[in-house]
Order: structure tokens, then C-alpha cells, then sequence
């Protein structure tokens, strides 16, 4: 079924294999595509942009927006011009047309249409996809008539191809093909469309212009951009001969010809998972290349989601933002979290006892509480600006108290270490109410400045601001924990949380390499802390208990341990439960028209005092046992455990959410949760 | 010092109960290794139970000594025991058994996932804010300064009365034998042709029934009780049992005296604010630093001696 | 060496163990243990179950700490060193039971292996520097010459997880984890343990390979009397925690007590028959 390499390259008749690749591609590119411009009037977005360019005084869109969108949209149009061009590129025709398309349908078009139909609430549109994906996999892996929907995995030697320059050609040409004519096909649909309008009268005559133009560079712009994608998959092709991927004869450092002889080593090697690697691929849409593109989309999606708000959801652009902030920092107690119980395999339960430390930390400094305690007084004026060198002080403030609070713990084995990290996350917020003196005990510290930017003033008020610097909080947290996890450290972490003799048997200096994770993990919980209380303005004893410190550890756990993908979905699935679906499900049961209503008046019948938001704890705790039971690896495992789920007797794989091609996991691995 | 003998007197009813709850934690432990996050709330269950019957039948302040009254009481101990009982059951077939090759993260987790959910089936029961039993027993004795009521001495003859049954049980009947042999190794138990399955759900049966009867002592000592006090008490509770050794009944017995004692005699502290001190002891005086003394006495057991008071070590081997 | 050599070692032992006790509570594992190693021997200590030769081992590399005695390593006591300082003094171990990190790659596991012979630090692994850089691609050129001491296979191998290979494909990358370190002396427990014939004469081999190519001196514990025989410069016996004979292989094998030890001693009434 492998699609043969042997034709021609012919950009406006191309040959039919060619063609039956780009009809799978183009339309399983335009198909979402259509749909959300149709469901969006995503062609609104631009026009108002240009609009807004040619006429400012009708358009109510400020410079700064203007200029955002329109990098956005060229982000996210060279992006899909590429992106077809490398799909079509690195088929390897194993994966039929349908079931690609469905794939789509499922995994892009539904949730669209989710979000729609629950009045533009992304959260609970998404959770219901979180619900609606789950029962496709089951029916595509239960039903025999939808069983052809499953990838079949390939053996590995096969499954490895070896392309000689002369086939690369070929690829790179279908390449420009599927760039050039999914532009073609985009911009005769829209061509289209906008003809309709104008005639209809809805579109000003200056938008033609817009029209003519983009009608113009969007085939021109897939031609080059589809060539730019082709190259990206070629690069991760094996050249038959040896000498690497047809380079030009540069300097050869050893270091590179060691790594030529590793890439040769790995064409001959039976791991099979570096085959999603590699080009032609028989999962496109999932393979190290296409997630790349994906990664760039969804990036410009959260950069620049402040100016796209309005256009998808309307108003209340400021209270979901401030929503999202507040998620922020769960992601990063999340992170933070991931390397002491997901990298160093240490059970920490009293997280939050960092957390407040952070937020104390600037809670005190930050404001008059400072004045009150030492002589030291620092001028009204002076204390936002002092937000950005107390942010790192404060972390480190934290991670030193990691330090302190890890060193009793590292002799213990596994529970007893989870109870001493209770106990100290019990402690903490005790001391802090009680110890008036310095922390003003049950009253808190109010009057908590927030930051300043070169001069200006963040009030409460905006929560852009906040938005962008949790980003920035969450890109460096993300960023450290992978450089750290495939280092020394790391690696030290890992084996270390394995087997902890044999990893000091191999010199791993278990006393350090344990106050690091701890240390490590409370720098970041310091950071959140930090941007928390600077965001509310206050802090008080209260809000720190032991049940923030389960929620965390749920966020992780939920997640997938060890993952950082996971961590983060699982930080922002826990948040969404905890705050938002739940409170949701309450608004809309008490609309009398919602069906939720009945139910909701039939359970409180008998149970009466019954909310939605009452029954948080009962949720979280069956989530928490269904995960363990079914999924003890978490939502998106993390790339070692998932080649460890569990087969069923039944000869089901399990399930693995978030991907689009889902492989088949080997059989007679057992679920491993390898945490001591 | 009447001051100090009260103190005395609170703490060591306090530690009663706070035996007997640990006596099902350390149980627990001692047979799967499993922290049961969820135990403390099996006895804030059971406290529910308790005045749920008290009001079926219509118990009031006070009450007139009689048949009714014996009645009410000897139904709300074994509703509240019983049913404690059973709960523990269910909760460890569903919860735990799943779970018994997983390693060990995963049944703590679910344990915590236990514990959410009694925490809110509980505020759906009884609602948000505290409950009180009535009051039933008002007979106090003065032994010169010092009051005793008839419930302390309730509460104290009733706990000794089970650890020493439970003591006995696990000594000398058959199947504290097989509860001890699956203690200690669970394969060569198993091997000797002990149910082991069996034998697990056992140990829960009797660990929650100990909790549930804690609930109902609890009560009439203490007259208040709400949906969170399972962590808490449950929390100190484990305290006590890793205190006497866990994995070791005496121990926790032991423990949770202890523990009370020292919950107690805390109170003793004085508050650097008030006047009549001139500035010793510590902001808010001992009562409020009561938990954080008492995770601080558990912190420094695990790091300087893990095993507890009574407990063995088990060195791994290699 | 071969076996006939000299009895005569000069100069300092590499590894001596001195009046080497320890106690469990009131049992005694080992009890009274004297044992010198010279460089580029390789020496078996063999023993019934239970005489105590792997706690020999852990005693030697730090995980239990001697109650009498002394261990010491090119003249420098090891006693009260934690296994990773012990590690770094130049002493490195395989598992009875193979103790390898199953979450992780082959090349991961022979990578830890070199954890002391690399120095970023959390900064530096943070920030990449080239230093650290080169220090990493260094590290995985090292470990793929490491597995390549046996041969291709592990090397085609290094990005699978260790959990999927063969018994004696786990032992060969614990091998290779353990002379990650640089190594002066090689402790193996029970190298050819759950091996079949063939894979045992590989293993043998590739002992006295690690020997002769990598300089090293190496003590194993082994239960395959042929295996010992065949290898061992010299041979200990341990029974009930106390060493009963050494020497060369051709003595030990016909030394009574090494023969009562793994047969058992006849009893009275057996004795009594026998007469």
C-alpha cells in the first residue's frame, strides 16, 4: 500500500497517486478550515483588520491590536500552507483517505461545533470533548466495522525507509503540489464567498481589493511555503548511502560524523519508535515534524489570544482572561510539582507550603508590612518596580526553604516521606496565622502592590498585563524543566526514582540530588507564589491547606506523571473542574428551559442543599480513582510510561488521548507507576 | 495544678478516642502498607450515624434514664460500629483491592480520592455547618477539685474495653493469627492456605468498626462535629499510630495516649499577649499551636527514630 | 595472571578487608572476613546460599556499613562511605538481580553509569553552555564505546527500554553502566545467574575480556563451580559468614570443608552407619 515513488512531477496535472494524496490532504485541511471561518466569519476577523487599516475612524480597533492580528493571521496562514506541504510530503499512503478524514472530523471539526453549541465557552466546549473523544476511541476499537479507523502499526525495519536523492526529489515536488493547491482550493472557496457577498451588497468595494490580492498570493504562497514544508520532512529521511541527508561536504566536526554513524546505526536498529520520526511516515499527522507545526499554531493561538478573544467569543474578553491567569499559575505549581513526584519520584503532599511562602515573600516586601516589621522602608513608589528582582529573590527564598523542609525527609521511604511533607505543609500556614507580628496572622497583608512595567502601573483591573507575564512565567518554567530533565540532573532524578540503591551504586549522590528536586521544585511553586499575591493585592493564611496541596498533586497526577504536556492539560483540566464546569453546570441548571434543570430539582429533592458546585470534592475524588484504576499513567503519559500501558485480557490497548494517529501500544507490558 | 489534672483528664479521654482511631490506621498499614487517607473519615461518618439515630428517636437534652434511652444508646453504637464496618469494606474493595500490585503511589492516591468523596457525601448530609448530638449523660462527680462527668468515664471504660478485645483478638483467635502471618508476608500467608483477600477485607472490617465506635464515644465527650473533621482528627489519629510504631497495636494504643496528652497539656502554654504573663510563652498561647506542635513531634519521630516507639525496623534487602 | 602463577603478590593490595564482621541485630552475616585483592586478578568468592558473599559486596561498596573492621581501597579506608563516594574512589557493582533503571533507555542507564565522571551543574544544565554541551555528546559517544565492548547488539539497541530486553542482554548494560565510572575494581554478583551454557561461555569471556582490555580488577561471586575454576586467579569460600578456605582453584576444589560446606556435614547417625 506504500505510495510508489516512481512518477513524475507535474504541478497542474499531477499524476494520480499524487492526486489521491492531495485530495486527502487539501481536504483535510480545508474541511476545519471552512468550518471555523464559517462558524467565526473568520474572513470578518481580517476584514475588520483591514478595515480598521484603511478607515480608522469606523473601526473600533486600536493600533497595537491591528498590528497583532495581522501577524497572527500571517503566522497562521504560512503555517497551514506549510503544514499541507509536509503532510503531503511525508505520506507514506498507509493510512487511507477515510480514515484521515474522520480523524479530522473528529479530533477538530467536533470541537468547534462543541464550543459553538455551549455558547462559545471554550472550557466547556473543550470538556465535553474530553468526554466525546474517549467514547470514539472506544467505538473505533470495540466495533468491528469501524475498525479499519485504527492505524496499523508497521513493523519497524519496514517501516524505516531509506530514500535515495532522486526519491527526495519526488517528495519535494508533491511537496510544492499540495502547498500550491491547498492554497489554490482556499482561495477559490474564498474567492467564492466573498463574490456572493459583494453581490449581495454586504461587502465594500475596498475589501475587493483584498480579495484580488489574497486570491493571488495564497497559491504563490503555497507553491514556495509547500517547497519550505517538503524540505522540513525530507531532512528527516535516511539517505541510503550513508553520507547523511544529501549535505553539502561542510566541516566535519567528529561530533557529526559520530552522529551520522549513530543515524546509521539507527536505520539498521529495530526501534520502532524512531520511525514516527522519520519520513515517509505512516502517522503524518502525528510524527515529530507535523507536531512542530502544530506547536507554532498553538503558540500563536495563546500569544496573541488577547486580540483574537473578541472576534470568537464576543465580550467578557477581561473576565476570561483573568480566568486564564489565575489557571496560569496552577500550570507552574504544576510544573513544579512534576519534578519533585514526577521526575524525583518524591511524594510531596505539602506543597503548598512553598506556594505561600512565595506569596508571602512578596506579600511582606511588596507592601507597608515591610515597614512595619524592620526599619527598612522603601518608598511607595519604589515597591512595583521592585516586583521583578524580588520575583527571582523570592523563588529563591523558596527554594531555600525546599531545601530546609526536604533535609528531614531524606532518609524516609516513600509514605513517610508524603506524611513528614503533610505535616510541614500543615505547619507553614499555621505558623503564618499565628506569628501576627510578622504576617498580620488572620487578616493578611492587604495593599500588595502589583508590578510596573518601564513606569506604568498594572492595576487590578486589566488582566492583560498579568496574562502576558504569566505566559512568559509558564515559557521559562516549561523551558527549564526540559532542559533539566534530559540532563545530568536529571537523569540522576529519574534512575535515582527507579531504584535508589542502584543509583547510588552508580554515583549518584542521593542526599544532593534529592535536595535539588526539592529545592528545584519549591523555586518555581516560589514564582507562582510571588505573581499570586501581586495579582490579588493581598494575601491571608487561609487560603493555604492541605486540600490546595491535594489539588496539586491532582493536577499532576491526573495529568501524567513525569509529563510535562501532562502536567500542564492536567493543570488546566483540574482548574477547569475546580472553578469553572462546575459553576457552569450550576448557571445553566438554574435556566428553567435547560433540561439540567429538571435534574438538577429532581436531586434536590432528595438531597437537598445540592449544587453542582457543592459536589467539587466528590467529583475530584472519583476522577482521582478511576484515574488510578483505569489510567494510573495519567492523560497524556509521559513518553516512558506510555510504552507501559497495559494491554486488558480483552487484547484492548488503552486509551491515549491528545494524539490524532494513535499507535498500538506493544502487547504484555504491565501499568507501571514507578514511584518510591 | 487543678489546671494541670483537667488537663490531664481531657487528654487522656481525647487520647481514648484518638486510640482507637489509630488503632485502624495502624492496622490498615500493617497489613498493605497503605496510608488510608479516608480512615478519619469513616469516623466523621460515624459520628453522622450517631446523631442520626439519636434523633430517630428523638432524643432531647437531658433525657430521663430509662429504657428508651439504653436503647437509643446501644442502637447508635452498633449502627454507627456496624455500619462504620461495612463501609470500610466497600471502600477497600473498590478502592484499595484494584489496587494491590499497583505500585505504591497509585492506592495513596486513591485513598486521598476516597476521602474527598465521604468529606462531601458528608456535607450533603448533614450540611455546612456544625452539628451537635444532645447532650445525654449530666451526672458530674467532684473529686476534690477536679470534675469528672459519667461520660469520661464512659468514654475511657468503653475504649478500654475494645483495645482489650482487639488485643485479644489478634493474639489468641485463629484469625488474628492469619491477620498477623499476612502482616508480616502476605505470600507465605497465602501459602500456608490463608485467604488472603479475605483476611485484608477483615482488617478493614475491624478498623472501621473501631473508627465507627470512636464516632459515637467521641460524641459524647465532645458535642460538635462537622464534615471536616475526619482530616484533622484522622491526621492526628495517624500521628499517634506512626508515634507508637505503625504496624504495631500496643503502639498505637500507646500513641494516641500520647498524642491526647500532649494535645492537651499544650493549653499550658501561655499566650505572650496576655498581661499576666509579662511577654513568656508564645503568640496565641499553645492551644493554637497544638497541630503544628503535634506534626512537629511526628516529624522529628520519622527523622530520628522511623520506626516509633515500639516499632521494628525492617532493613531492605539488597 | 593464569593460574599457575606465583603465589607471591607484592607491594599494596587493592582492596583489603580486614577482621570484617557485621551484625544484624544479634545475627552474625558475616563474621571475621580477611581478604586482600591484588591488581589484575580476578578472584571468586563462592559459598552455599546464604553464606553471606553478597553482604560481603554490600559491605565493600557502602550500602551496610561494617560493625568490626576495616575495608579499605589502595590503602584508604572505605568504611562509613556512602556507596556513591565509594563508587567515585573507583569501585563499581553489578546486582544479583540485576538492578537496572527500567524506565529508562539503554543508553540512558549506561549514561547514569557516568554520572561521577561528568560535572554539570543544575546552572549548567539549565543554560547548556558548550562546555556542558560537548560534555553530553562526549558522554554518549563514551557510552556507545562502552556497549560496544559486546559486540553491535546493544548498540543497535541503546534507544529501547531496558524492560524489553533478554536476561542476558540486561546483564551485559549493567555491565556497561558500571564501568561508566572508570573503575579500578569490578565487583559482578553472580554474572552467569539464569544464564544457559552457551551464554555462560560468552560470559566468561567477556570477564576475563574486561580484564585484560580494561585493566581491570575484578571480584565476583559465582555459583557455577566450573566458571570459578576456569577464571579465578584464586578462589574464597565463605560459609555461614565466616571464609573457610582460599586459594587456587586446583586446592579449593579438593579442600574438605569447601566439600562439607556445599554437601553438608554427615550427621552422627550417618557416620555412625558409614563405619
Amino acid at each position: 500500500m506504500a505510495v510508489p515513488m516512481h512518477t513524475s512531477n507535474r504541478l497542474f496535472l499531477p499524476a494520480r497517486d499524487t492526486r489521491m494524496l492531495l485530495i486527502k490532504w487539501v481536504v483535510a485541511l480545508i474541511v476545519p478550515l471552512a468550518v471555523f471561518n464559517f462558524v467565526w466569519q473568520g474572513d470578518a476577523l481580517i476584514n475588520n483588520v483591514i478595515l480598521g487599516f484603511i478607515n480608522p475612524a469606523s473601526a473600533p480597533v486600536t493600533d497595537g491590536q491591528l498590528v497583532e492580528a495581522v501577524i497572527f493571521i500571517a503566522i497562521f496562514y504560512l503555517t497551514l500552507l506549510a503544514l499541507a506541504g509536509y503532510l503531503v510530503a511525508a505520506d507514506s499512503g498507509r493510512r487511507g483517505v477515510l480514515e484521515v478524514w474522520i480523524d479530522i472530523l473528529i479530533f477538530t471539526v467536533v470541537p468547534i461545533l462543541l464550543i459553538v453549541a455551549t455558547s462559545n465557552n471554550l472550557i466547556l466546549g473543550l470538556a465535553l470533548c474530553g468526554i466525546v473523544w474517549p467514547i470514539y476511541f472506544i467505538l473505533r476499537r470495540r466495533i468491528p466495522f469501524l475498525s479499519f479507523l485504527n492505524p496499523k502499526s508497521v513493523p519497524p525495519p519496514e517501516g524505516l525507509r531509506l530514500i535515495d536523492s532522486e526519491q527526495r526529489a519526488i517528495m519535494i515536488g508533491r511537496a510544492r503540489a499540495g502547498g500550491f493547491w491547498f492554497g489554490t482550493s482556499f482561495a477559490v472557496i474564498w474567492l467564492f464567498v466573498d463574490l456572493i457577498f459583494f453581490l449581495s451588497g454586504q461587502l465594500p468595494t475596498e475589501l475587493l481589493v483584498v480579495t484580488a490580492i489574497r486570491t493571488v498570493l495564497l497559491p504563490l504562497g503555497g507553491y514556495f511555503l509547500g517547497q519550505l514544508g517538503g524540505m522540513l520532512a525530507v531532512r528527516r529521511t535516511l539517505a541510503a548511502n550513508g553520507n547523511g541527508n544529501g549535505n553539502h561536504a561542510s566541516e566535519e566536526s567528529s561530533l557529526r560524523s559520530r552522529r551520522q554513524k549513530e543515524r546509521q546505526i539507527l536505520a539498521t536498529s529495530r526501534a520502532s519508535e524512531e520511525t514516527r520520526a522519520v519520513v515517509p511516515n505512516d502517522l503524518p499527522l502525528r510524527s515529530t515534524g507535523a507536531r512542530n507545526f502544530f506547536l507554532i499554531l498553538l503558540v500563536a493561538f495563546v500569544v496573541f489570544y488577547p486580540v483574537i478573544d473578541p472576534f470568537l467569543f464576543g465580550s467578557g474578553t477581561a473576565g476570561r482572561l483573568s480566568g486564564y491567569n489565575d489557571a496560569g499559575y496552577y500550570v507552574i505549581l504544576a510544573l513544579g510539582l512534576n519534578i519533585v513526584v514526577g521526575f524525583a519520584g518524591l511524594l510531596d503532599l505539602g506543597y503548598v507550603a512553598f506556594f505561600a511562602i512565595g506569596a508571602y515573600a512578596w506579600g511582606i516586601v511588596g507592601s507597608t508590612q515591610l515597614g512595619f516589621i524592620s526599619p527598612i522602608h522603601i518608598p511607595f513608589n519604589a515597591l512595583s518596580g521592585l516586583f521583578w528582582p524580588m520575583l527571582l529573590v523570592t523563588a529563591l527564598i523558596a527554594a531555600g526553604w525546599g531545601v530546609l523542609l526536604g533535609a528531614p525527609t531524606l532518609r524516609l521511604r516513600g509514605d513517610y516521606l508524603a506524611i513528614v511533607t503533610l505535616g510541614f505543609g500543615e505547619i507553614v500556614p499555621v505558623v503564618f496565622l499565628n506569628l501576627d507580628t510578622l504576617t498580620n496572622g488572620t487578616n493578611g497583608i492587604v495593599g500588595v502592590h502589583s508590578p510596573a512595567f518601564f513606569g506604568v502601573f498594572w492595576s487590578q483591573i486589566t488582566p492583560i498585563p498579568y496574562y502576558y507575564l504569566i505566559l512568559a512565567l509558564i515559557g521559562l518554567t516549561i523551558f527549564a524543566n526540559i532542559r533539566l530533565r534530559d540532563s545530568r540532573l536529571g537523569r540522576a532524578w529519574i534512575a535515582m526514582r527507579e531504584d535508589e540503591i542502584a543509583a547510588a551504586s552508580s554515583g549518584v549522590n542521593l542526599v544532593r540530588t534529592k535536595l535539588f528536586a526539592f529545592g528545584t521544585g519549591a523555586f518555581f511553586s516560589g514564582l507562582a507564589g510571588a505573581y499570586y499575591s501581586a495579582k490579588l493585592g493581598g494575601v491571608s493564611p487561609e487560603t493555604f491547606g492541605f486540600g490546595d496541596s491535594v489539588i496539586y498533586l491532582a493536577m499532576v497526577v491526573i495529568g501524567g506523571i513525569g509529563s510535562i504536556p501532562g502536567v500542564i492539560v492536567g493543570a488546566l483540566t483540574v482548574y477547569s473542574i475546580n472553578l469553572f464546569i462546575l459553576n457552569s453546570l450550576d448557571t445553566l441548571a438554574s435556566d428553567p428551559t435547560n433540561f439540567l434543570h429538571s435534574f438538577d430539582q429532581f436531586i434536590v429533592n432528595i438531597v437537598p442543599g445540592f449544587t453542582f458546585g457543592n459536589i467539587r470534592n466528590l467529583v475530584f475524588g472519583i476522577i482521582l480513582i478511576v484515574i488510578m484504576i483505569f489510567r494510573p499513567a495519567g492523560l497524556i503519559p509521559s513518553a516512558r510510561r506510555r510504552r507501559e500501558l497495559t494491554r486488558a485480557p480483552e487484547g484492548e490497548a488503552a486509551l491515549e488521548l491528545g494524539s490524532l494517529d494513535v499507535t498500538t501500544t506493544d502487547p504484555g507490558f504491565e501499568a507501571e507507576v514507578r514511584i518510591e | 495544678m487543678t489546671l494541670f489534672i483537667q488537663l490531664l483528664l481531657v487528654g487522656i479521654i481525647s487520647g481514648s478516642v484518638y486510640a482507637l482511631i489509630a488503632l485502624g490506621y495502624t492496622m490498615v498499614y500493617g497489613i498493605i502498607e497503605l496510608i488510608n487517607f479516608a480512615h478519619g473519615d469513616i469516623f466523621m461518618m460515624g459520628t453522622f450515624i450517631t446523631i442520626t439515630i439519636y434523633s430517630a428517636f428523638h432524643i432531647t437534652d437531658n433525657p430521663p434514664f430509662g429504657m428508651p434511652i439504653v436503647a437509643a444508646l446501644v442502637v447508635a453504637f452498633l449502627a454507627s460500629t456496624i455500619l462504620c464496618a461495612i463501609l470500610g469494606v466497600v471502600i477497600e474493595r473498590i478502592a484499595y483491592r484494584p489496587l494491590r500490585n499497583a505500585p505504591r503511589l497509585a492506592p495513596l492516591i486513591s485513598a486521598i480520592g476516597v476521602s474527598l468523596i465521604l468529606e462531601d457525601v458528608g456535607k450533603l448530609w448533614k450540611g455546612l455547618s456544625p452539628i451537635s448530638p444532645p447532650q445525654i449523660f449530666n451526672t458530674i462527680y467532684y473529686i476534690g477539685p477536679i470534675t469528672i462527668s459519667i461520660t469520661d468515664i464512659i468514654v475511657v471504660v468503653t475504649a478500654a474495653v475494645l483495645m482489650i478485645a482487639l488485643q485479644w483478638m489478634v493474639t489468641s483467635t485463629r484469625i488474628g493469627r492469619a491477620m498477623r502471618a499476612v502482616a508480616q508476608d502476605r505470600e507465605a500467608a497465602a501459602l500456608m492456605g490463608v485467604n488472603v483477600d479475605r483476611i485484608i477485607s477483615f482488617t478493614f472490617l475491624v478498623g472501621a468498626g473501631l473508627a465507627g465506635a470512636a464516632g459515637f464515644i467521641f460524641l459524647l465527650k465532645f458535642p460538635t462535629t462537622t464534615f471536616t473533621i475526619g482530616f484533622e482528627l484522622g491526621l492526628i489519629a495517624f500521628t499517634a499510630a506512626v508515634l507508637g510504631g505503625i504496624g504495631n497495636l500496643v503502639g498505637a494504643m500507646l500513641g494516641g495516649l500520647l498524642i491526647g496528652l500532649i494535645g492537651s497539656l499544650v493549653n499550658l502554654i501561655p499566650n505572650s499577649s496576655d498581661p499576666n504573663v509579662h511577654g513568656f510563652g508564645i503568640p496565641h498561647g499553645g492551644g493554637a499551636w497544638s497541630l503544628a506542635i503535634i506534626f512537629a513531634i511526628l516529624i522529628l519521630i520519622l527523622v530520628f527514630r522511623p520506626s516509633g516507639l515500639l516499632g521494628q525496623q525492617t532493613p531492605e534487602k539488597v | 595472571m593464569s593460574v599457575e602463577q606465583v603465589r607471591e603478590h607484592s607491594g599494596q593490595p587493592l582492596l583489603d578487608l580486614q577482621n570484617v564482621s557485621k551484625h544484624f541485630g544479634g545475627l552474625a552475616a558475616v563474621q571475621d572476613v580477611n581478604l586482600q585483592i591484588w591488581p589484575g586478578e580476578i578472584i571468586s568468592i563462592i559459598g552455599p546460599n546464604g553464606a553471606g558473599k553478597t553482604t560481603v559486596f554490600n559491605l565493600i561498596t557502602g550500602i551496610y556499613r561494617a560493625s568490626v573492621g576495616d575495608i579499605s581501597l589502595d590503602g584508604a579506608s572505605l568504611v562509613g562511605l556512602t556507596p556513591d563516594r565509594v563508587l567515585r574512589r573507583g569501585i563499581a557493582r553489578t546486582f544479583q538481580n540485576i538492578r537496572l533503571f527500567n524506565n529508562m533507555t539503554v543508553m540512558e542507564n549506561v549514561l547514569v553509569g557516568q554520572h561521577s565522571q561528568l560535572s554539570a551543574s543544575i546552572l549548567g544544565s539549565l543554560f547548556r553552555p558548550p562546555r556542558v554541551h560537548n560534555e553530553e555528546a562526549n558522554a554518549r559517544v563514551r557510552a556507545i564505546e562502552l556497549l560496544g565492548f559486546f559486540g553491535n547488539e546493544l548498540i543497535e539497541r541503546q534507544e529501547e527500554y531496558v524492560i524489553n530486553l533478554s536476561y542476558a542482554q540486561k546483564r551485559r548494560v549493567e555491565i556497561a553502566r558500571a564501568l561508566g565510572s572508570k573503575p579500578k575494581l569490578l565487583l559482578l554478583d553472580e554474572p552467569t545467574a539464569g544464564m544457559n551454557e552457551v551464554e555462560t561461555l560468552e560470559a566468561v569471556k567477556y570477564v576475563r575480556r574486561l580484564r585484560d582490555e580494561l585493566d581491570l580488577t575484578i571480584l565476583l561471586i559465582e555459583h557455577k563451580l566450573a566458571v570459578t575454576m576456569g577464571i579465578s586467579d584464586r578462589i574464597a569460600v565463605l560459609d555461614y559468614g565466616r571464609k573457610i578456605a582460599e586459594g587456587l582453584p586446583e586446592d579449593i576444589r579438593r579442600n574438605e570443608q569447601v566439600i562439607a560446606a556445599y554437601l553438608g556435614k554427615p550427621t552422627v547417625a550417618e557416620q555412625q552407619t558409614a563405619d
